[in-house]
């Protein structure tokens, strides 16, 4: 199964600066250990909300943009993990080796959620023939952006 | 990255659910196919309820405390994301915009637009050696397991050749 490890902090620890150089490289270590067990994916850190902005889609079609930062939450996505694992058992043993605190004092969350893959969706024969095909969910719209990318080099 | 984001009655449906509004799963094709055809669209997934999730607290002192999903009392579920590549944040509110409501046209939704850190942007050069190295890493490894996934179904196709014969 594919999950996404999020890692969320709160407003006092919302990237935008470097970590210190120490945890840098703990990071860095983790992220190599992962990375040869053979399960990471893909990866990502996201700038600070000050960077971001929301959309909000309201009942009867109106749309707000609201600018960052948010800073009413205490759940800002700050970066993720994909990882390949059997089971979420193995997924919460690697996230708990994750080295996310800085500081004896520094609290942060991780949460792990699990991705729809094609097995879930209802058999149509459109689910049926991308599965017969070796697809995943969502491939034949990345073959399509990378043909449109091709395209235009 | 656009996060869609989920609450508390989103999150409760299941891809079932979700796939029973016919009108809102076209619009979400032909939304996610401009995406494509426009060439920003990178990487997009939806994500199972926070039900199937969990979530490690690391509390201060070193402590960590597993906490099994759903998650009923928060305010900032994820329900899935594209993530397209895109010339400025204007570009990237304009797209987010055009998007169908996520939850459909009658219920309260949101998309955060988010900008992701490249290594040029943050990192001294040894870090991005480092990084580079992962990447190469993690491709390896990816390749070494799509050659064995082939040479397996390579082994059962024989097989069940050899049977018929």
């Amino acid at each position: 199964m594919r999950v996404m490890v999020m890692i969320k902090m709160n407003k006092d620890r919302e990237p935008g600066k470097l970590p210190p150089k120490e945890a840098f490289e703990e990071m860095g270590k983790f992220n190599e250990q992962i990375a040869k067990a053979g399960i990471l994916l893909d990866m990502g850190g996201l700038k600070p909300t000050a960077q971001g902005a929301r959309v909000k889609f309201l009942p009867g079609g109106k749309k707000t943009v609201i600018d960052g930062p948010f800073t009413e939450t205490k759940e800002l996505l700050v970066g993720y993990w994909v990882l390949q694992v059997k089971t979420m058992e193995e997924a919460i043993e690697w996230a708990k080796r994750a080295p996310l605190q800085h500081g004896p004092d520094d609290e942060c969350e991780i949460e792990i959620r699990q991705f729809f893959e094609i097995e879930d969706l209802p058999e149509t024969d459109r689910v049926v023939e991308a599965k017969n095909a070796g697809k995943k969910i969502g491939d034949v719209y990345k073959e399509m952006a990378k043909e449109a990318r091709e395209g235009k080099n | 990255m656009m996060i869609v984001k989920s609450n508390q009655a989103q999150d409760k449906k299941t891809i079932a659910d979700k796939m029973a509004s016919e009108k809102l799963i076209g619009e979400m094709r032909k939304y996610n196919e401009e995406l494509a055809k426009a060439g920003v669209l990178l990487d997009l997934s939806g994500l199972h309820g926070t039900a199937k999730g969990t979530r490690i607290k690391f509390s201060p002192g070193g402590k960590k405390r597993v906490v099994d999903g759903p998650f009923t009392e928060s305010k900032e579920l994820v329900a899935g994301f594209w993530i397209i590549d895109v010339k400025s944040r204007e570009e990237a509110i304009e797209w987010a915009k055009r998007a169908p409501a996520p939850h459909g046209p009658d219920q309260e939704s949101e998309i955060e637009v988010r900008e992701f850190i490249e290594l040029e942007d943050y990192l001294p050069a040894e870090a991005i050696e480092k990084y580079e190295e992962i990447a190469r890493i993690r491709l390896e490894k990816l390749s070494q397991m799509k050659r064995e996934a082939r040479r397996s179904s390579q082994g059962k196709t024989e097989q069940a050749v050899s049977k018929t014969h």
